[in-house]
């Protein structure tokens, strides 16, 4: 339509006639308002949020802080109470306990660590890093905070030092004896032995009284006498005080 | 020298409220009087011309100059007119080829009749709707057969023809 034929020229000139309408005043007012107002402002978005769909991002947002807090408070409530696990053995242990840590707070203070065997016996050069690698203490015994209780753990330590040592080299003696040298473990497996000792013993120190008591009566009846007898020995060095029940010695005595 | 069109649309969309009233008042008329031919309806016709001119606005963001803007312009109002059409039950390009009478025009302005003028006007809203359309794209928009193809979604040549019906049954309103 590059050119136009003298009829176009003609029909193009009689529409321009034609009444040359124009929008009403308020119409242009608006539309520049609208166009004012959106220059002001970033660009629309291109779907713009209307209805129901107003609400989504809202409620979304409430509905996810209300489960967070829910979750929370539910956490929160179900944890166990670890005053209330701890209380029962922590009532049947504390007087003997109390008893205990002043003893061995005494035993501290008037003996030295032992020497050094005098039969070639290499002890382990680092006897602290072996009781810091042992499992953790009860969780009654980390609850308590009295000086008494900090005594206790420090002579628990030692006696632990004491009878593991003392429980080596009556292994070493025994097994000397029976002339096993040929059957003995690698030297791997012995540099091991110490550690799996020290983590028995503080297995058993993790029991009650009680508990460690049946445990020993339980060797017996196996006929592991030795083993029992090493037991016996260590708690009674552990609970001096402890006044074994006769049904249990009457145990201990059957051979 | 006046500002191309698609110059102050980017300038309004860099926030140049200024560039706008520019372009709106350099089309406003235009637009408006083809919008109220295209329906003949005023109300309508000014709803849909405010319609049109609300989402340049929105679009602009979005615009890049890839035609011109008189293009793009009435292809949104061609859209529009689509949209209402469709609303109302009638077929844009259904009334391609069918002639609406003459005489069921406006009946006061067929008592006025032997005016040339007012047979002319009678001969523009009896066009079909397409025929009718591709003739205000050309006179008020100032669009090309290529151009009103692209701004009607058809291709040139049946812009073209429906641009020389228009032109025939026009020109036959003027020798009557």
């Amino acid at each position: 339509m590059t050119k136009r034929t003298p009829e176009e020229q003609q029909i193009s000139q009689r529409y321009r006639e034609l009444a040359r309408e124009e929008p009403p005043r308020a119409l242009d007012d608006a539309i520049l308002a609208a166009s004012r107002r959106a220059a002001e402002t970033r660009p629309a978005p291109l779907v713009v949020p209307s209805g129901r769909q107003r609400w989504y991002f809202p409620l979304a947002a409430a509905a996810i802080i209300v489960l967070a807090v829910a979750v929370t408070v539910h956490v929160e409530r179900e944890r166990p109470d670890e005053e209330a696990l701890v209380a029962p053995a922590a009532g049947v242990l504390s007087g003997m306990r109390t008893e205990k840590a002043q003893d061995m707070a005494k035993t501290e203070k008037a003996t030295p660590p032992p020497p050094v065997s005098a039969q070639g016996f290499t002890p382990d050069p680092k006897p602290q890093a072996r009781l810091e690698s042992a499992p953790a203490s009860p969780p009654q015994v980390m609850k308590e905070s009295q000086p008494a209780v900090a005594a206790d753990q420090r002579a628990r330590d030692v006696d632990l030092l004491d009878s593991d040592r003392l429980a080596r080299e009556r292994e070493m003696r025994r097994q000397a004896a029976a002339g096993v040298a040929a059957s003995r473990p690698a030297p791997a497996s012995r540099a091991d032995e110490p550690a799996r000792e020290t983590a028995a013993l503080a297995k058993l120190a993790q029991q009650s009284p009680e508990q460690w008591l049946q445990g020993i009566a339980d060797l017996k009846r196996q006929g592991r006498h030795d083993e029992a007898e090493k037991q016996l020995a260590e708690f009674r060095k552990r609970y001096p005080n402890y006044r074994i029940p006769e049904s249990i010695t009457e145990k201990f005595e059957k051979r | 020298m006046e500002a191309p069109d698609e110059a102050l649309m980017l300038a309004y969309r860099r926030g140049d409220a200024g560039a706008f009233e520019t372009l709106y008042r350099r089309h406003r008329g235009a637009l408006y009087r083809f919008m109220l031919r295209a329906i003949k309806q005023r109300s309508s016709a000014e709803e849909l011309f405010q319609e049109v001119w609300i989402r340049v606005i929105e679009a602009r963001s979005r615009y890049a100059p890839q035609a011109r803007f008189t293009t793009w312009l009435y292809t949104i109002a061609h859209n529009l007119l689509v949209d209402h059409w469709r609303k109302k039950g009638l077929a844009l390009v259904s009334l391609d080829t069918q002639d609406v009478s003459v005489e069921s025009a406006n009946p006061a302005r067929q008592a006025e009749g032997r005016e040339s003028l007012a047979r002319f006007l009678q001969a523009l809203e009896a066009l079909p709707a397409a025929q009718r359309e591709a003739f205000l794209l050309h006179e008020e928009g100032g669009l090309t057969a290529a151009e009103i193809a692209a701004a009607t979604g058809s291709n040139e040549e049946a812009a073209k023809s429906r641009l020389r019906y228009a032109m025939a049954k026009l020109k036959a309103a003027l020798d009557d």
